[in-house]
């Protein structure tokens, strides 16, 4: 507990001092609970995503960094390897192949790439999934983007 | 000439199997008295094993092993015995397969198992803190460690690192440096450094695990509660079983239960059956009826004879002559010969084999449980009663083994005989010929096997009951009555054993003697006669073999017929009145 709180402490002042370094993420710490953060990531330009800011929930286990945090988005997001209703999502790199060495900042920058470059084939929203599986990548892109359009973009007028 | 052949085989096969035997009294010494063997008759266990093309490891031939080839690996590579066990590891513990890939690409080899040479991060020379990749706080060099790559993180988070990945299971032998996309392999030094002593301890079970688990030609003995492990070196003889020394025998290949004369897939598929699922599907057969549309099987349980399929079917017909419900007229009641239904025939069928099914099946479990009685009562034989007969008998070990032998005997037959069920069952019916062969030879065999059961059950009673009477000191000891029973029991165990050595055959060849014999039964008893009860030879090597250890005395022969034991001077047999073989003079 003690070593997990320390090293959050650590990323939270990292976070501080470098917030204008990586202008695509903002990483918040809760304000009572240093195991709860919120991110707001950018969507990567030149993908159905662009445009879009979408929020993300990392909720730390007790024995982080030994054990990865769990993040989920809360904005709503079409893509193959994330959850359509709760937001889950597939990345390696959040459960088998997690290293101590990563640290939540570069997990965002992981999901980021992850946004970019979707894994159709294990998919965790099949039908996103099925659409680039089959080849149908416009498919894909328009229903992306009209999610994207919808809850992740603020409303005009 | 292919059947002199034939012969000359199976006589090599005979002595073979005597040899066997010599073995086999080794074996049981083995079990009684394991420390004893190691150090004695350790040459002659393995003799037996190398023929047998398996070896039995004990936890510590295991971990000699092991050691063995990772120092036979560190020596010829001239690497560090860390580095081969990570390199045997990664190459599931085959020696040959290490060699050839390290010196067709070394640079490749070292990259794959994360061997680096030389580090690929440096700290700041002059740096008198580092700062640790975990938890990011500085430290000292001293309190920091790297693996090969020279990634600095501080021992407390090693060790954290360490310990989390020992306890999610086996792929702690496979770790590599916590940086991400380093590829270095963190090394039993580095688990030896940080790890607590528990760790330690889960790590080094992991890794004799592996030895076993990842390697082709060693398996774990699946016996519930056993540690030993089976290595087997695939020979030329395709013989799978294989038995530890804990006595479960199983099959190497697909690590059920030992199942010869039946080969693997027919256990595979015997064993599908009888977890009933396929079963169902019958059931299904017989008591359901397809809807003559859609073809999903439907059970009528109530209501009249107008069907109407579930949705999305909706196909309307009539339950008895599962005609369309538009052109009934309300009755079927008109017999009409052609139109014997061919749904009838199918559900006939269905039932038909069910019922089939049933009578094999009760065979075959029936069996099984005859079996594990067996090995209970054998049990029980060895720690009480056999010594109790020695008492009253007067008799050293060597020469009351019979008894175990005869049970040893017992319990393997009932598992083949198990199987022969199995077999049976899937003997295609049209085969008329190796049916009736097959039936014949297992009903010999059945009889046989019950005659020595019998024997080894029942008339060994008598000796036990007589245990509370204090023997006299002019009792001549072993009594006669003992003598005889010991020449019956021993005897019987030779035939049974030899008629079920070469049923087994039989039965792997696919009893492919049927297809050279085309006469029918005649020839089909003088062929069983052939391969089961000619053991005469067999069986006067046998005796012979028994004499030297003093068992039996010439005073006795054997009847070919019914193999009861009778005295020298009757020329007949006292039970089944067969002539004795010879005469008196010769």
């Amino acid at each position: 507990m003690q070593a997990s709180r320390a090293r959050l402490f650590k990323e939270y002042k990292e976070v501080q001092r470098e917030k204008t370094a990586d202008p695509d993420i903002q990483l918040v710490c809760d304000d009572s609970n240093i195991f709860k953060w919120t991110a707001l990531i950018k969507g990567p330009s030149e993908t159905p995503y662009e445009g879009g800011v979408f929020q993300l929930a990392f909720s730390v286990p007790e024995h982080y960094p030994l054990q990865p945090p769990q993040v989920r988005f809360l904005t709503k997001i079409f893509h193959p390897n994330v959850h359509f209703k709760t937001g889950e999502i597939c990345l390696d790199i959040l459960k088998t192949a997690w290293s101590p060495a990563w640290t939540l900042q570069s997990v965002c920058r992981a999901i980021i790439a992850l946004m970019a470059h979707p894994e159709p084939d294990s998919p965790l929203n099949c039908d996103s999934g099925n659409l680039l599986r089959s080849g149908d990548v416009r498919g894909y892109q328009s229903m992306a983007r009209m999610y994207t359009r919808l809850a992740a973009m603020p409303k005009k007028g | 000439m292919d059947s002199e052949d034939d012969r000359s085989i199976h006589d090599d096969n005979d002595i073979e199997s005597l040899d066997d035997d010599f073995y086999m009294d080794n074996y049981s010494d083995y079990d009684e008295d394991a420390a004893d063997v190691a150090e004695g008759d350790s040459n002659p266990v393995e003799s037996r094993r190398t023929e047998q093309s398996f070896t039995v490891l004990k936890e510590s031939d295991i971990r000699q092993r092991q050691e063995d080839d990772i120092s036979r690996l560190a020596d010829f590579l001239s690497i560090s015995h860390v580095a081969a066990s990570l390199l045997l590891r990664h190459y599931n513990w085959s020696v040959n397969k290490v060699n050839d890939a390290w010196f067709a690409d070394e640079g490749e080899v070292r990259r794959t198992v994360g061997l680096l040479e030389k580090p690929v991060y440096e700290n700041p020379a002059d740096a008198d803190e580092i700062t640790c990749g975990i938890c990011f706080d500085a430290y000292p060099l001293s309190e920091i460690e790297t693996a090969s790559c020279g990634h600095p993180f501080c021992f407390s988070c090693w060790g954290g690192y360490i310990g989390t990945s020992i306890s999610d299971g086996p792929g702690c032998l496979m770790l590599r440096c916590p940086e991400p996309g380093c590829k270095a392999a963190v090394d039993q030094n580095m688990i030896n450094l940080v790890a607590s002593g528990e760790d330690k301890e889960k790590y080094d079970r992991y890794l004799l695990r592996s030895y076993i688990e990842d390697n082709k030609k060693t398996k774990w003995c699946p016996a519930p509660g056993c540690e030993h492990a089976v290595n087997f070196d695939a020979g030329i003889r395709k013989n799978y079983d294989v038995s530890c020394l804990c006595s479960y025998s199983f099959c190497w290949n697909c690590t059920e239960e030992a199942h010869r004369p039946v080969d693997c897939d027919t256990v595979s598929k015997w064993i599908l059956k009888n977890s009933a699922e396929s079963e169902n599907t019958n059931w299904i057969l017989a008591y359901t009826k397809p809807c003559p549309k859609c073809k999903k099987p439907i059970e009528k349980n109530q209501g009249c004879s107008h069907m109407t399929c579930k949705s999305p079917c909706h196909y309307q017909f009539c339950w008895l002559c599962l005609g369309p419900w538009k052109e009934h007229n309300g009755a079927c009641n008109r017999y009409e010969a052609d139109k014997q239904n061919e749904t009838e025939k199918i559900k006939e069928r269905a039932k038909k084999s069910i019922e089939r099914y049933t009578h094999y099946y009760e065979r075959w479990a029936s069996n099984q449980s005859s079996r594990e009685k067996a090995l209970a009562d054998l049990q029980k034989m060895q720690s009480v009663d056999i010594d109790m007969i020695r008492a009253s008998q007067d008799l050293p070990e060597s020469q009351v083994k019979f008894i175990t032998e005869a049970w040893l005997q017992i319990v393997e037959c009932r598992r083949v005989l198990k199987w022969t069920y199995a077999y049976g069952y899937y003997l295609p019916e049209n085969e008329h010929t190796k049916k009736q062969l097959f039936e014949y030879l297992q009903g010999e065999a059945e009889s046989g096997l019950e005659r020595l059961h019998q024997c080894a059950e029942q008339e060994i009673q008598v000796f036990l009951r007589d245990i509370n009477v204090a023997p006299s000191a002019d009792d001549v000891r072993p009594s006669k009555e003992f003598i005889d029973f010991r020449s019956k029991l021993a005897g019987l165990t030779i035939v049974t054993r030899d008629y079920f050595e070469n049923l087994v055959r039989a039965l792997e060849n696919g009893l492919c003697d049927v297809e050279a014999l085309e006469n029918g039964l005649s020839d089909v008893e003088e062929l069983a006669l052939e391969n089961g009860l000619s053991n005469v030879e067999a069986l006067e090597n046998g005796l012979s073999d028994v004499d030297d250890n003093g068992i039996i005395t010439d005073d006795h022969w054997f009847c070919e017929q019914c193999t009861f034991a009778n005295v020298v001077s009757a020329t007949a047999c006292r039970m089944c009145n067969q002539q004795r073989p010879w005469s008196q003079e010769s």
